[in-house]
Order: C-alpha cells, then structure tokens, then sequence
C-alpha cells in the first residue's frame, strides 16, 4: 500500500494508479465503487453487499467521522450529496466547496472551494466523475472539472444565467462521454434545460428544454409564447438511463410562475413530468405528466427508479416514481405506456385518475385568495431524497410525509410573475412507505415519532434497509417487515442518501447528517 | 445618514455575522438542518412578517420544538426590523446567500421614485404599469436586458440607439441620471416581484358566511365540545385578525404567526407504564422508536428504552383539530373564520 502511494507520487498521471474511474463500473451493481450519484444508472440504491447484515447489524459501530465545517469557517452547510467512492476516495460536496476523504479512515486528502459571485445556496447533491476528472456545479451557474488526485481546477464553464436567478444545485451524471448537467432556479420566471457538456472541454453537446417553442409539440398547453418561454421545469435530481435502450430519465421540476397561475392556463408541457431521452442527441423519446398544470410547486423530479420486473406474467422494463404530489407511477420506460398509478399517502387535491394515469387537478384545490385547504403541503409527499428498490424484496421504498397548508394567492394581478402565493400551515406526520411495485399498495408502512423527514434511502442484500428518522436517528429496518433492528443518534438528521461500498473485505456504510459525514464498520473481532 | 445607512449595509452584506443576541443559537440550531442561518441577513420585517417565513420554513421540514420557533421568531423580530417598506428599503435583499447574483443593483427609492415619473407617462402605457408588459410592449421585469443592467449601463445605450426589431423611437432626450432614475425603477419592480417582495401578504379571508359558521361550530365542527364563544373564545377576534384565526384553527400546534399575542401550545401528555406496573406521567419530551423521555408533575426527568413490555399512552390536546383537517371544506373553514371574526 504504502508503496503504491509513493509509486504515484512519483510517477504523475499514471492511470494504473490513483483514482482513475474505469468506465464499465458504471454498468455494474456497486461493490467495491460507488461511481455515480445513485450507484449504478437504474436510480435502485440498491447493493449486493451483505456482510453487514439483519443477523449482525446490532454490531454495526462508528469508524469515523469527517466534519465539513472545520474545512469551511463558519458556514454552515448540509451535506446533501451523494459521496462517490473510487479507488478508496470519497467524493463529496455542499454549495461551492468539493472534498475528497479516505473511504477507510475519514481522513481528509484535498478541499476544493469556489469563490463564488451568488445564486441560491440550496444544497448541492453530488460530483460527476469521467477517468481522472470531477465535475460538479456551483450555485453561481458554473460547471466546473476538477483533477480528482489533488483538486485542482482543470476549467470552469457558465451553464446558466445567474442574472436571471438561475442557480444549480444537481450532481452530474456521467454516461459515455456525456457529462449530463442540469439547471435549478425558482424565484423569476425562467425555462428549465439539460444539457450534455464534453467531459475534455465543458462544451454544449446537446441541449433539451423543458418547455417546447411555438409551434412543437407540447405547445398547444401553453396559452401564449411568452408564459412558454418563462415556463420553468428545473432539472434539480440527477438522472437515470438504460443503456440497452439509451434512454436517460428525467423528471421535471414545477412551472412558473409557480403559485399564481392566472397567465399559464394549460397543462404546462414538459414541467413536472417524466421524459425519456435519447442519450445522443437529447431528442425526446416519450414524457408522462405527473402533476399537470401543477400550483403547488410539487416538482416531478423524483429519481425515476428502473424495475426490471414482471406484470401479469410478462418480463416489463418499468420505471417508477413516487411524485411529490403523492402518486406512486409505474410506466414502461420503453414507451412511457402507463402501468400503475396509486396514492402512496392520502391526498385531497385531485378530483380521481385519468384513462391515462394522470391524477386530475381538482381547480376548487388550487390556491385561492382566502385559501384552499390542500395535501400534500409544499414540502410535498416526498422530496428530492432518493428512494430505493430492493429486488430482493420487489419493494420500492420511500420517505414519506403526510401534512395539511393553506395555499394562498398573494398577487391577484392580471399577471401574476414570480410566485405570487404561497402556503401557510404546520405539522403533519412523516412515515417509510415500502410499496409493491406492480400494484402500488403498501405493503407496510412504518410511522415515525415526528413529522417533517427528509432522509434518503440504501437497501441491501444483506436484508436491510438504513435511512433516517424525524429525530436525527440513522436507522436500520428490516425491509420486509419494516421492523427498526438498529440506530444510532447522528445529533442532526439524515441528509443525504446512504450508500455501502466493501474494502479489503470490510463493508462501510457512509452517511451524511448536518456538516458531517460518518462511516460505519462492524465490530472487528480480535 | 442615508449613506452611512448604505456603506453599514454594504459591509454587512460582506461579512455576514448574526447579530449576538439571546436566541442566536436557536436560530442556529433550527435553520442549520437545512441552510446557514445567515441567510437572514439583509432582511428586515416585522414580526408578522418574520412568523410567516418560520411559518414557511416549517412547512418545508424544519425541526425544532414550538418554544424553539418562537424563540427564532422573536429574535428575527428584535434584531432584524424593517428598515421600511421594502419599495422604500436601500437593499432588499443583498445577502451573501440568497437568490441571484452578488452585485445586483442596490435600489435608490428616490431615484426610482424620480424614474417612476418618467416611466409611467412615456413607457408605462405599452409596457404596463408594473413593466410586466402589455399587448403593444414586452414585459420587463422578466428582460434579459434589464436582468443585465447595473445603474442603466444596459438600458441607456439600448434606449438612446433604439432597436429597429422593436418599433421604438429612440430616446434621445433622456440624459444618463434619467436613464439610472429609470433603471432604479424597472429593479425595483423585479425586486417587487421575488418571492420576498410586497406579495407575500394574505389578502383577504373573510369571505365566508358567520351564520354558517355559527351553525358549524355549534353541529358539525363540534368545536363547542371543547370551546365556547362567551368563555375561552371570547373577544378573540380583537387579539387576532382574520388570517391568524384561520391558521389558528386548523394548525394550532404552529405557533400563533402572524398579529395577535404569541402562545405556547400545549404539550403532548404521556403515561409510561413499565413491565413491573410502575406507572408515571408527565410532558412528552422526547421520542423515537427506541427511547421515550417525559418530565413528571414535580419536574423530575424520566427515561426508558422502549420495549414491547413498554407502555406508552399518548394524549395529544390538538388531535381534535388534526382529525378535522381530513373532514373540513373550505367552506366550512371560511365561514368559521367569518364567524369567529364576529367575536370581537
């Protein structure tokens, strides 16, 4: 070991070394890398590891833990990436800064800060990798290429216009040769986009947007070129692809303006919905809409999640979502032809499902001048943690949260930009939904002491499944019963997505909480 | 005075520091869970308007116990005022972490009072009144060029040369301070707009019938099992004003945001009984699925495992409100809200 360090030390750019990512990880189940934001392309989160394991893992014990906020002064950012592990170095991120740790013991290796010129400092939800090379985004409309040895900047190109109130705040997705970036922003009417950038110089590979131009399709659901034009749609979650049928997955964020929608009549194509692209030239291939014409700003960008599963006897290629606005869809991601939809927590604000799978918009639900009693709230039945499959269970598991607001219009103007409303409300109760994919039923559900949980979700092999709770726990349940086997008190919630890798035969689990990441080993017997 | 108010604003703006207070670090604590707690700096509301953002935050998951957001509230309020009405403030919002760029365009009121006049007459009747735009002019608010400008460095050479697509005379008249005047005005309109801007007020919510109200509240509602409009309802209609009475009835456990006194609401009760029979109540004060806590009548903490041997009973002072959110109409809530309006 200590040879091979100095080995690369001495010899620079070596690619036999170091942490060069090999490309066809990305094509397997994650074991010993965890090359991507969900692990491998079909969003499952999902590991074959089981050396930590329902039998054992009351043994699980902290390894380590590694705090942003001594790297960073006073800012106090939430890790809400997704680590990616290569080589035995994780890579993380919060708005503006990149850090690169030892998998095995925590310790810090590089620490990459941007100055930044502005934008909204969200979060920040990961780091693509190609070969040697980092790219992440920065809150001030810059993707930027870091060197991963030692966290150098290699360049930095603008993806967005920060003077319009673009920000970004998404993981790269690395597939082939295309660095897939996307761009986030929800306070002046602006249109949604994905590019893909070339991983050597930054430059536009294609571009797709989210809402169409006058005259193409999906236009006929918008009144007028210019609500078209400042439209929305963020493409805030990372995608996920199917590289039999080169399609990328993506769901869409919410139109905009984003409360008041007296100037949008329509369905508001391609905001909050599900589209498949085609990896090469960024065409579509096929779109559902969750939420149509949605004002509650309940985006669709959920991770679509690829099931390769079975209906009615028949092998399917499924993608599944649970949408903010509290359906659970099930569509064949060859096609986008509708198999299930299904509430997966009480809702009040659609008037039944469409012969295409659509929740129907109930208008009586939209924000009113003197309010419209609406579940789920603004937070929305989930959010952007990722959920998870188990193909081991045939469950699909998810965070869930029931709570109730006033949806108020705030701006009764002709036209209305911005947001104009808002929700007002409080409480609610939070829940772990594990639903069966074929039909959409829960199959169990396990309540949490607390409302408001926004935790990621990792099953495994080793029949588990580790997320958080309302009370700052990270907890592991047993995914068919739903029964809680272990936890441990983080002191601030789970704000990330779990992920496991194994190492010399040692399985880690890393997870992040508040500023700080920590790392899971079991007991090592004497 | 104006100016030293900019240049303290401006130098705020670069260092942010919460101001060291009592609750800061409550503050801290709650907003951390998702964002740097900084990112109030720059902001100043009233209290009213400072309940609302907890409000909102609270909508969007954040932690924290009831005394937790009143004591954030309060510290908003006391040390992070309006310095006026955001139309009139020097620098809505230039803080290090919030939407858009660093080196927007810090507005002069007055100038943009002074661009106001000149707008309204000459561009106002095809741009709008708000520059949102009209049949016969682009919205500006939402203008690239406008997005791009800093004290007209944009929108003068685009006035003074003109742009033969857009049918516009030049405006050769106008000298560079009218042109800032202008700029001063068309930002402050995109600020008017943000989510931060003056349209974050409810409007209006007595739209119901009181009878009606009277009539739920006595039947359906069953509110009169447990209040009554002469005993602990009376006069509340003069503490609170009509948008607070309609989030006070259907969130009570949300600190009372908005105008009216500020309460505590009332705790969960639990009573644990142990394997061997011992029995103790008291305030819920902790509880996950592996450990519950509870202070007793005589202040005493207590703690226990959880397991299936325990018993926990939970007696929750709102759970009559919660179940009644999957059963009122809105109109049921807004007669409610028209008849509690009448208890003055």
């Amino acid at each position: 070991m200590t040879l091979r360090l100095v080995f690369c030390i001495v010899i620079t750019g070596c690619m036999l070394c170091g942490q060069t990512l090999d490309p066809n990880k990305l094509l397997q189940p994650p074991v010993d890398t965890w090359p991507t934001y969900n692990g491998d392309y079909s969003g499952r989160r999902f590991s074959t590891l089981s050396k930590i394991n329902s039998q054992n893992v009351r043994s699980l014990s902290l390894a380590w833990i590694n705090r942003t906020s001594h790297a960073t002064g006073t800012l106090g950012n939430v890790v809400k990436s997704t680590p990616l592990m290569v080589d035995g170095v994780l890579y993380f991120s919060i708005p503006d800064h990149v850090f690169a740790i030892d998998a095995r013991s925590g310790q810090p290796i590089w620490h990459f800060s941007w100055a930044s010129k502005g934008g909204w400092h969200l979060g920040n939800r990961g780091v693509g990798m190609y070969g040697d090379w980092l790219y992440f985004e920065t809150p001030d409309c810059n993707l930027v290429s870091l060197n991963s040895k030692d966290g150098t900047e290699r360049w930095h190109k603008p993806i967005c216009d920060l003077d319009q109130f673009y920000t970004a705040t998404v993981a790269p997705v690395v597939i082939g040769n295309h660095v897939i970036v996307g761009v986030s922003g929800d306070d002046l009417d602006i249109p949604g986009y994905l590019e893909s950038r070339d991983p050597e110089t930054g430059d536009v590979q294609w571009h797709w947007s989210s809402v169409p131009k006058p005259g193409e399709p999906g236009s006929e659901t918008w009144p007028n070129a210019e609500a078209m034009s400042h439209g929305g749609g963020m493409t805030w979650v990372p995608s996920t692809y199917d590289p039999d049928l080169r399609l990328l997955y993506l769901g869409t964020g919410n139109p905009q303006p984003v409360i008041a929608a007296k100037a949008r009549k329509g369905d508001n194509l391609f905001t909050e919905s599900i589209v498949a692209l085609h990896i090469d030239t960024g065409k579509l291939a096929w779109y559902f809409q969750p939420s149509p014409h949605d004002t509650h700003d309940w985006d669709a960008v959920e991770t679509p999640v690829l099931i390769d599963g079975e209906i009615d006897g028949h092998p399917r290629k499924l993608l599944a979502q649970a949408s903010r606005n509290g359906y659970f869809f099930v569509l064949d991601r060859t096609n986008g032809a509708h198999v299930t939809t299904a509430e997966f927590v009480k809702t009040n604000w659609s008037k039944g499902v469409n012969a295409k799978g659509q929740p129907i918009p109930n208008p009586a639900k939209e924000p009113q001048v003197d309010g419209a009693l609406v579940s789920p709230n603004q937070g929305g039945a989930t959010n952007w943690p990722p959920p998870s499959f188990s193909p081991a269970t045939g469950l699909f598991y998810v965070n869930a949260n029931r709570a109730f607001s006033e949806y108020y219009i705030f701006d009764d103007n002709e036209k209305p930009e911005g947001w104009g409303g808002n929700d007002r409300g409080g409480g609610g109760e939070s829940m772990l939904q594990a639903l069966d994919y074929k039909t959409g039923t829960i199959h169990w559900s396990h309540k949490w002491e607390g409302p408001g949980v926004r935790s990621g979700v990792l099953t495994t092999a080793g029949n588990l499944l580790f997320t958080g709770d309302a009370s700052d726990n990270f907890v592991a349940l047993d995914p068919q019963t739903g029964a809680p086997l272990w936890h441990a008190n983080l002191g601030a919630a789970v704000s990330n997505g779990p992920i496991t890798y194994e190492l010399e035969g040692t399985q880690y689990i890393v997870v992040g909480a508040g500023d700080t990441l920590f790392g899971f080993i079991m007991l090592r017997e004497k | 005075m104006v100016s030293a108010l900019l240049s303290a604003v401006a130098v705020f703006a670069q260092a942010p520091v919460l101001p060291d207070a009592p609750g800061r670090d409550t503050l801290q604590r709650v907003c951390a869970g998702c964002h740097p707690a900084t990112v109030v700096l720059g902001h100043g509301m009233t209290r009213e308007g400072w309940g609302q953002i907890v409000a909102t935050m609270i909508t969007r998951g954040a932690k924290g116990s009831a005394a937790d957001f009143q004591t954030v509230t309060d510290y908003l309020a006391k040390n992070l005022p309006p310095t006026s009405s955001i139309s009139n403030s020097a620098s809505p919002r230039r803080t290090a972490l919030s939407a858009g760029p660093r080196d927007r365009q810090i507005i002069d009121s007055k100038a943009a009072e002074r661009g106001k006049a000149i707008y309204t007459p000459d561009c106002g009747s095809c741009h709008g009144p708000l520059a949102r735009g009209t049949s016969n002019g682009p919205d500006l608010v939402r203008s690239s060029i406008v997005l791009h400008d800093r004290y007209g460095d944009k929108i003068g050479p685009y006035l003074l040369n003109s742009q033969p697509a857009s049918g516009a005379e030049p405006i050769a008249s106008l000298g560079a301070k009218q042109v800032q005047d202008i700029s001063h005005f068309l930002h402050q309109q995109v600020e008017d707009t943000l989510r931060s801007g003056p349209y974050t007020q409810v409007l209006n919510v007595l739209t119901g019938n009181a009878q009606a109200g009277a009539a739920y509240f006595n039947g359906a509602g069953a509110c009169a099992t447990c209040h009554s409009v002469t005993g602990d309802l009376a006069g509340i209609a003069s503490k609170y004003d009509p948008p607070t009475l309609q989030q006070r009835l259907l969130f009570p456990r949300t600190v009372a945001f908005g105008r009216g006194p500020v309460t505590t609401p009332k705790p969960v009760t639990v009573t644990v009984t142990t394997e061997n029979g011992e029995s103790v109540s008291g305030t819920l004060v902790y509880i996950d699925d592996f450990n519950v806590a509870l202070r007793d009548a005589e202040g005493n903490y207590r703690s226990w495992t959880r397991t299936p041997q325990l018993k926990i009973e939970r007696h929750d002072p709102y759970a009559a409100h919660e179940a009644l959110l999957d059963k009122i109409t809105d109109n049921d809530i807004h007669n409610l809200v028209a008849y509690l309006d009448t208890l003055k």
